[in-house]
């Protein structure tokens, strides 16, 4: 066993697999549809995407396969889906945004991979922040989040997520780094992330895009999680209390003086406005209702027919088609990806807290997607990582992934020491 | 440094690189109970969902012998001429045209719809608490007068009649709307109308909490047909001539408004103990905040009455339940099963005994649960006795058989276009076979029309040893 | 088509087939996590190779030096724990860098000593170097892989 172990993971093995999976789902597909130009166009571009996404893998780069693996394998089954919801035609969009989201996860490897680089890199991750920031207040819509380019529409805000986690962040060397002004202690980078925190707020409060909100008090609320382990002797039972003081305080406070479109939907019964506020939900439950376990099969469903269909309420355009079991099975899989760090731990601090920020993101958006639509916790317009519909959405969490695999895969040069060439 | 063996290394995760995964796989964790939770209430829920936006196909609602009173597999016409007849107003159906009745309220427990076998999955039976027989009886027991009459088991919950008349008949549908007469398409059971001297059973049992039995019981006042208040208005009895000086069981049985006008004006019950009573049993008081009471998803909304000085006029005219006072049969009910049991909290009443899913699977939807206590059990128990009485010694020709208790009633209606008397009667039945609360209510009735006591009569009969447990 | 045929025929067999793609998806992410936890292993062994199986033994005890930053101090969150008050909360601070183990002082009041010298600023640790902190007395070991 420990022989074979030492081998170069079994990529064709994994391969093979993801291949009999999708055409699995392909052959559901032709049963629905018949072979025609566009079932072909589909399983073409798919497997060739399995097939080339792998052998570049394995020539380039033979770490961190499980996040590779996980990426191939989710986005293959949501070209599909997306390809197949109501009636098939190819989802071309779709699919090139999945292809560069798979690069933009390499990419993001390249650049986070060396932790101690990355996290010296702060100062331009700050400079990005602020840069998108500014780009949300100057050149989107009013009071809107997306910039419209004509032939493109970008949603700056869905960049400001990886990159916030790149702030949140931080090593225990940064953490020892105190400095004192007028007698108090504090660390700048602490400070640095209660600023970003308020800015991000304050502008999703300005825009009125309160959907993204919680990912970003998720993200930042386990930054400082992980920054009080380093720095606190023991969570206490008095600090423990406090915090969830300040935690039901704002949330009461947020809750009492949220604009009266959130009031709406925080309040709103889904079933006394079935035409209404409610209309998407209604649909969307009915959708799973109808579905049951195995679904109507693919292109059957008739809930692309309501808004959103593709991204906020997918889950729900997926369970009707191919029915609970595939949608949850789906959803799992996503999982897999924040879930890898479990098994290869990362090897730094910086690390780490990106693993738990990307996590953070992963879990919270599937969350008030899936909950949202489902009428467990009030309808939000946010999206599942990797299947909803959405070229901004899907390039950034390719990012966030990316994150993780440098998780997995680290490599440890520090550039300054290198200069330096050590004591 | 002594030379060694090299020692094995130790390849474990150092602690601050697990708290990562500790954090992720809290996040896992969470999200993974969530999701489960999810599946299932999308499993159970999902004929909620379907019969909510008219994407299912729906069962039948029988009564507790099996007779169908809603079926929507077929056409109702299917059904011999008046099944639906006498509780169409309570039943429903799946058409609309009624918002507050047993389908349309639990209309998610009547679709047919499972999330396993899809619409296909065959029929699903919601069996109430009716007994169709003795609603029929009922009904037919108003002859051609109007009204409602509800009665339930103060023991265990079960509403048995629930009739309110006039009635649609769901399987002639709704074309003649506009001919039906007024208030076909809504049980009367369900919605507050001035009570009338029933309401004294409310103000007697404030009056007993407050003061105490003996001293309530050994008051007396004077009655000479007609009683002026401190402020100059006067309070005529029904009886021109008056009953002379009596006491609290002779003005309770001959339903005496000047007594209980004095009762209230006297002081012997401070006001203010008789509001706190009146909102304890659930009456809005004085614009006070009241919750309107639950059956298997009907909304009934509270009484509400105004008393505002014991010298007043509509003060002690809304504690005799004429005037600006108002409840509903129900909760009239509801306080006589409080009576009935003597403990001054009423077990809550269900019209829905278990429903047989479409795979066969009976799941029980019947519950014994008990009201907050509204009043003592002495102030109950005091005036279980003074009820007991009234019916014994006045209503032994009609009721004679049953150990009952009653209170009659007459609710003086004044309407733009005409005025006219409702007559009430509540009470309940003591007897093991027919342990009911009821209250019984004739719309506009006149001199030689049937009695409240003989349809309550009726609803004892048809009751009777039906019931039981 | 022929193939849309047969799935007429048969009403359960879209059902079978969809049942059938779902256990296939799951086989796949089984097998998604053996090598997940096989990459573990291998990812062990590549940081003992790389970080030269380094760890470090204090009175019989070994410490893994298995990610590339330790604390080591009295602080109950540091990687290598020791109560004694003479120890900072905070007292040293090893790391991983460029293919060499370094340490440093985090601002211990009673400072880091490397074979009998107290540091001033990174040191870098070769094998059967003795750290003392406090009274506490670690040396650099290099294990053996099983």
């Amino acid at each position: 066993m420990a022989k074979n172990s030492t081998k170069p993971l079994s990529h064709p093995l994994l391969l093979l697999l993801i291949l009999i999976a999708h055409t699995a789902m392909m052959v559901l597909v032709i049963f629905s549809f018949g072979i025609n130009a566009e079932v072909v166009k589909m399983a073409v571009a798919v497997l060739l995407a399995d097939v080339a996404g792998s052998v570049i893998l394995q020539i380039v780069q033979r770490e961190a396969c499980t996040v590779d693996t996980v990426m191939l394998l989710v986005i293959g089954m949501s070209t599909i889906y997306q390809s197949c919801f109501g009636g098939l035609s190819f989802a071309l969009k779709h699919y090139i945004f999945g292809l560069a989201a798979f690069l933009m996860c390499q990419i993001s490897y390249a650049v986070t991979r060396n932790p101690y680089r990355a996290e010296r890199w702060k100062p331009a991750w700050y400079v990005l922040f602020f840069a998108l920031v500014a780009a949300i207040l100057l050149l989107t819509g009013s009071r809107s989040m997306w910039i419209d380019l004509g032939f493109i529409t970008i949603q700056p805000s869905e960049f400001v997520k990886p990159v916030f986690v790149l702030i949140a962040a931080s090593s225990i060397r940064t953490q020892l780094n105190k400095k004192t002004f007028l007698g108090i202690h504090f660390v700048p980078d602490n400070l640095m992330l209660i600023l970003c925190t308020v800015v991000i707020a304050g502008l999703q409060w300005w825009c009125r895009d309160l959907g993204s909100l919680p990912t970003f008090v998720a993200v930042a609320g386990f930054g400082f999680l992980l920054r009080f382990c380093y720095l606190r002797e023991k969570f206490s039972v008095r600090l423990i209390v406090f915090l969830a003081g300040c935690a039901v305080v704002a949330g009461v406070l947020a809750w009492k003086l949220a604009p009266a479109y959130v009031q709406e939907r925080l309040h709103s019964d889904i079933w006394s406005d079935m035409s209404g506020t409610g209309y998407q939900q209604v649909k969307a439950l009915t959708a799973v209702a109808e579905g049951g376990w195995f679904g109507k099969g693919a292109g059957n469903g008739t809930l692309i027919r309501v808004a959103a269909s593709r991204t906020d309420i997918v889950f729900s355009t997926i369970c009707e088609e191919w029915g609970l079991f595939t949608g949850m099975m789906t959803v799992i899989l996503v999982l897999f990806l924040p879930a890898s760090i479990l098994t290869v731990p990362p090897r730094s601090y910086y690390h780490s807290g990106l693993a738990v920020g990307v996590a953070a993101v992963f879990m919270v958006q599937m969350t008030l997607n899936i909950f949202g639509s489902c009428n467990v916790i009030p309808f939000t317009g946010v999206t599942i990582p990797f299947i909803s519909q959405g070229g901004s959405s899907m390039l950034s969490s390719g990012i966030l992934a990316g994150f993780l695999k440098a998780a997995q895969a680290p490599v440890l040069t520090d550039p300054v020491l290198k200069k330096k060439g050590g004591a | 440094m002594q030379q060694q063996n090299e020692p094995v290394l130790n390849t474990a995760a150092v602690p601050s690189m697990r708290r990562a995964g500790k954090w992720t796989a809290l996040l896992l964790t969470a999200f993974f109970i969530g999701l489960i939770y999810l599946a299932y209430r999308l499993i159970t829920q999902s004929s909620f969902y379907m019969a909510k936006s008219g994407a299912a196909t729906y069962g039948k609602v029988v009564d507790r012998t099996g007779d169908v009173l809603f079926d929507g597999t077929q056409p109702l016409s299917n059904y011999g001429w008046g099944q639906f007849a006498d509780v169409g107003n309570l039943i429903g159906d799946t058409s609309g045209q009624m918002s507050n009745t047993i389908v349309a309220k639990n209309i998610g427990l009547l679709a047919n719809y499972s999330f396993t076998y899809g619409n296909n999955a065959g029929t699903t039976v919601l069996e109430t608490t009716l007994l169709h027989s003795a609603n029929r009886a009922v009904s037919n027991a108003f002859g051609m007068k109007n009204g409602t009459a509800i009665a339930y088991n103060w023991k265990t919950g079960e509403v048995p009649v629930c009739v309110s008349k006039p009635c649609v008949d769901i399987a002639q549908g709704y074309e003649g709307l506009a001919a039906m007469p007024e208030g076909s398409l809504l049980c009367k059971a369900f919605y507050p109308t001035v009570p009338g001297s029933t309401q004294k059973v409310s103000t007697l049992l404030a009056a007993y909490e407050s003061a105490g039995v003996e001293k309530i019981n050994a008051l007396q006042y004077e009655c000479t047909g007609s009683w002026t208040n401190p402020n100059g208005d006067d309070i005529h009895c029904h009886a021109e001539f008056g009953h002379g000086v009596q006491d609290l069981a002779a003005a309770f049985a001959n339903s005496c408004n000047p007594y209980f006008a004095q009762l209230v004006q006297s002081g012997n019950v401070p006001l203010s103990d008789i509001i706190r009573t009146y909102q304890h049993m659930g009456y809005a008081v004085n614009g006070s905040e009241a919750d309107s009471f639950d059956l298997n998803g009907i909304t009934i909304q509270p009484g509400s009455t105004t008393l505002t000085n014991k010298d007043e006029f509509e003060t002690e005219w809304g504690a005799l339940g004429q005037g600006k006072t108002l409840v509903s049969p129900y909760q009239l009910m509801l306080f006589q099963g409080a009576v009935a049991n003597g403990t001054g909290s009423a077990v809550k009443p269900y019209l829905l005994r278990s429903k047989t899913a479409p795979d066969g699977k009976v799941s029980s939807l019947a519950s014994t649960q008990y009201t907050s206590q509204m009043f003592s059990p002495v102030a109950a128990q005091a005036v279980q006795d003074v009820m007991t009485k009234n019916a014994a010694n006045n209503y032994s020709l009609v009721l004679g058989g049953y150990t009952c208790g009653v209170k009659s009633g007459t609710a003086q209606i004044k309407r733009t276009d005409k005025s006219y008397e409702n007559s009430f009667l509540v009470g309940y039945c003591l007897d093991e076979s027919c342990p009911v609360a009821f209250c019984v209510m004739i719309e506009e009735r006149e001199q030689w029309d049937v009695t409240a006591a003989q349809i309550v009569r009726v609803l004892l009969d048809s009751l009777n040893g039906q019931i039981g447990g | 088509m022929d193939i849309q045929e047969i799935f007429r025929q048969y009403p359960y067999f879209r059902e079978a087939a969809t049942a059938f793609v779902v256990i296939f998806v799951n086989i796949c992410a089984l097998v998604i996590l053996i090598a997940a936890g096989r990459e573990r292993r291998r990812g062990d062994r590549r940081w003992a190779k790389e970080s030269k199986g380094y760890m470090l033994v204090c009175q019989g005890q070994t410490y893994p030096l298995s990610a590339a930053e330790i604390l080591i101090g009295r602080h109950p969150s540091a990687d290598i724990c020791f109560p004694e008050t003479e120890i900072s909360r905070f007292h040293a601070l090893l790391t991983f860098s460029n293919g060499r183990w370094q340490i440093e002082d985090a601002g211990a009041h009673n400072g880091v000593i490397v074979n009998g010298r107290r540091i001033s600023g990174p040191c870098t640790l070769h094998r059967n170097d003795a750290i003392t902190i406090g009274k506490r007395r670690l040396v650099v070991v290099k294990g053996e892989r099983m």
